[in-house]
């Protein structure tokens, strides 16, 4: 457990040392922003459900670009050889890395926190729903970060990575809209079932779901032992 | 060489097998977990659970097994509330979805999708379409939102879940069934649309799926001995102000005798027929009167629920029932053979059956030499047994609610008591044997928050959350950049 700490450490250094986490932080709450003036404006609700819809989206795009040096900058540079020979355990390197990653997102969703402050200055919100929201949104960000991190091992460009990642996680943004189009039931029925969105909608309005959790958790596992298969094939291949 | 592509397809091979399996364990996992869902409401008034009326109905419709429809046509887009409309279908039909193995649902964009629109013959827009089999049920949008409030204070209400509740309950009854209301005796007219009238009643069993009809039990045809007919799923005998001839009390007798339902509801002062004596129920003199919950004078007593089929929607759900000067009932004890009595509306342990005497401030008050003591029934359901007395042996238990007024199911009470129309709906399914349609819906108070914000506050939000926040990021960045150059 003490390997994967320093790794959770090392990789929250390098992103708080380097100009990137700024970066990606200010564009982050730049698009929060306009999110959630859009939302009050465009419903004239007291409510983040517009915002955190939104921002489920765009982790979709962002996550992979944070995700995309993980392992393939490693292989690129040769540190991966090295940390594959040391006596560290592949599991402690994976969930270092990912809780790194989910920690700087804890960060940016934190940044968020003023917009439910402005509703509550300003009018009657829901907090129950704010709270569960922003559940949601860190369910979102581990399991795309899952995602990430597995595309970032099946390469050694992080700017293919970075695509890679958007393009594994696009079909579960799809499935949703694609869904509404089928006519076969059990099509639209599996299809629903695919969609991320479908699973962070009982969230938005207030409702904790053990089905959607359990999606979020399995999918999460899923990548992440993709993601153990992938460098650890490294060794035989 | 060789040795080498051997080592790298043994494990391949074993990767990918070791990987599918993960995936289809993983797969199984999720399915199991979806199918024993467990769900928490945190919101606010918990207004994204189902009420429980609603999820008996699902049952219903589940046990039974045909699929059900239901296509939604979006709102207007960009007018008023139009999203938050959207929004509140598409949630109550999510819910729905998930409580039901039957449902099918969907949202048809109405601008985009004209041709389904055409094809189903919508017109406008938010309407809403339920199917099973050829039965069609269509809600429109003034059915599913009504506005609440004044001013800066109205608000948009969403009724949606009583609409589609309504709409599900009318699947379950595919056929109508004729609900007859005795005439002759000055009773309320079914169609009347005036206070005294009973046509809201009327609209309320439409929907649930019961025709009116006007039942007269004096004219027959000639030769033939009148007779209710054998379509009847329920007689109401209400508001006489005349007696029931000899021969009307012995049609009704036959007619209770065949195991069918009856609903009688008398007033203080007001005939009574005489079979309620053979039922084991007797109208006092009096009006039932109640000091502490009335709506809002004394002669207007608010009831308590007993427990019962009739009731316990209501009870949950904190709909009252208004009477109007209600007249006492006194339930024979012990009941006569073969029938189960039980009360149903009753008034508080402070209620008295007021016999006149003195006035205090203009209002009747509790007086032991002359008035009855309380709690008072005001509404008694009553089971009769076949075979042990008025029922025929070899005919079903009949069922008989009383209720010491006639005026709650007028036009003129029955929107002002909060429960009136309920009570009189599940007062019908639990007379015609449908237990399991009785319940209450009600709607959601609290559909939407609104922000009221001026062009002030806005252009400060704009300023705060478009400008301020990123910048200072921007600033944290720069400091770090430049405290870590040239290390």
């Amino acid at each position: 457990m003490s390997v994967a700490w320093a790794i959770f450490k090392k990789e929250l250094r390098i992103y708080f040392v380097s100009p990137l986490a700024y970066v990606f932080l200010g564009v982050f709450l730049l698009l929060s922003g306009l999110f959630f003036y859009l939302g009050i404006t465009m419903t004239g609700e007291a409510s983040l459900r517009v915002m955190l819809g939104n921002l489920s989206i765009a982790f979709l795009f962002l996550l992979p670009l944070l995700t995309m040096r993980h392992f393939a900058e490693e292989r690129r540079s040769g540190t991966l050889e090295l940390m594959m020979t040391a006596p560290v355990p592949l599991w402690a390197l994976l969930f270092g890395k990912w809780a790194a990653t989910l920690a700087l997102c804890l960060a940016l969703l934190l940044g968020t926190l003023l917009f439910p402050g402005i509703l509550l200055y300003y009018g009657d919100p829901d907090m129950g729903v704010v709270l569960t929201s922003y559940l949601g949104l860190l369910l979102v960000c581990g399991a795309f970060v899952s995602a990430g991190m597995f595309s970032s091992s099946l390469t050694d460009e992080p700017v293919a990575a970075g695509l890679l990642g958007v393009i594994i996680l696009l079909p579960f943004w799809v499935a949703g809209s694609a869904a509404d189009m089928v006519s076969a039931d059990w099509l639209r029925r599996a299809l629903r079932h695919l969609s991320f969105l479908t699973h962070i909608e009982p969230f938005s309005k207030g409702v904790v779901d053990t089905g959607a959790l359990a999606w979020f958790a399995l999918f999460t596992f899923g990548f992440l032992f993709l993601t153990w298969r992938s460098v650890e094939s490294r060794r035989w291949r | 060489m060789k040795q080498e592509w051997r080592r790298r397809l043994t494990y391949g091979t074993n990767a990918v097998f070791v990987t599918g399996l993960v995936v289809g364990v993983l797969v199984v996992l999720y399915l199991l977990a979806d199918a024993y869902r467990v769900r928490w409401d945190f919101s606010a008034e918990a207004g994204n659970t189902l009420q429980a009326d609603t999820v008996k109905k699902l049952a219903l419709l589940d046990a039974d097994g045909e699929t059900v429809t239901i296509t939604a046509f979006s709102n207007q887009r960009g007018k008023d509330d139009s999203y938050v409309k959207d929004r509140a279908i598409e949630d109550l039909l999510t819910e729905l979805d998930l409580e039901s193995r039957v449902l099918d649902w969907r949202i048809v964009d109405f601008d985009r999708e004209r041709l389904t629109a055409e094809s189903m013959g919508v017109t406008e827009y938010g309407h809403v379409v339920v199917q099973r089999g050829s039965d069609r049920i269509d809600i429109r949008d003034r059915d599913l939102f009504r506005r609440k409030g004044r001013g800066a204070d109205r608000q948009l209400e969403f009724i949606g879940e009583t609409a589609l509740s309504r709409a599900l309950s009318q699947l379950l009854s595919p056929s109508r069934r004729v609900v007859y209301f005795t005439r002759g005796h000055g009773e309320p007219n079914p169609s009347e649309r005036g206070p005294g009238g009973l046509s809201e009643l009327v609209s309320a069993l439409d929907v649930e799926r019961f025709d009116a009809e006007p039942l007269d039990l004096l004219r027959a045809e000639e030769g033939a001995a009148p007779v209710v007919p054998e379509d009847a799923a329920l007689v109401v005998l209400s508001g006489m102000r005349g007696p029931l001839s000899a021969q009307e009390e012995d049609v009704l007798l036959e007619y209770v005798g065949r195991g069918k339902p009856l609903l009688v509801a008398v007033d203080a002062g007001a005939p009574v027929p005489a079979f309620l004596a053979r039922m084991g129920v007797r109208v006092p003199d009096g009006l039932a009167m109640d000091p502490t919950l009335v709506f809002p004078y004394r002669d207007r007593p608010v009831p308590v629920y007993k427990s019962h089929p009739v009731t316990d929607g209501l009870r949950e759900s904190g709909l009252v029932t208004v009477l109007a000067a209600p007249a006492p009932l006194s339930l024979v004890e012990p009941s006569p053979d073969g029938v189960r009595a039980s009360p149903v509306l009753v008034s508080s342990r402070d209620g008295w059956i007021e016999r006149g005497g003195e006035l205090e401030g203009g209002t009747p008050i509790y007086q032991p030499e002359i008035d009855g003591e309380g709690p008072v029934v005001m509404a008694a359901a009553l089971q009769l047994l076949p075979g042990e007395g008025i029922v025929r042996s070899s005919k079903p238990l009949a069922r008989v609610l009383v209720v010491g007024d006639s005026e709650l199911m007028t036009n003129a009470l029955i929107g002002d008591g909060p429960g009136n129309r309920d009570f009189m709906i599940n007062a019908v399914h639990w007379l015609a044997g449908e237990d399991n349609r009785t319940g209450v819906v009600t709607a959601r108070s609290a559909s939407s928050r609104r922000l009221a914000l001026s062009q002030d506050q806005t252009r400060r939000i704009q300023l705060v959350s478009l400008t301020v926040l990123p910048s200072l990021i921007a600033l944290l960045g720069l400091f770090t950049w430049y405290s870590r150059r040239g290390r």
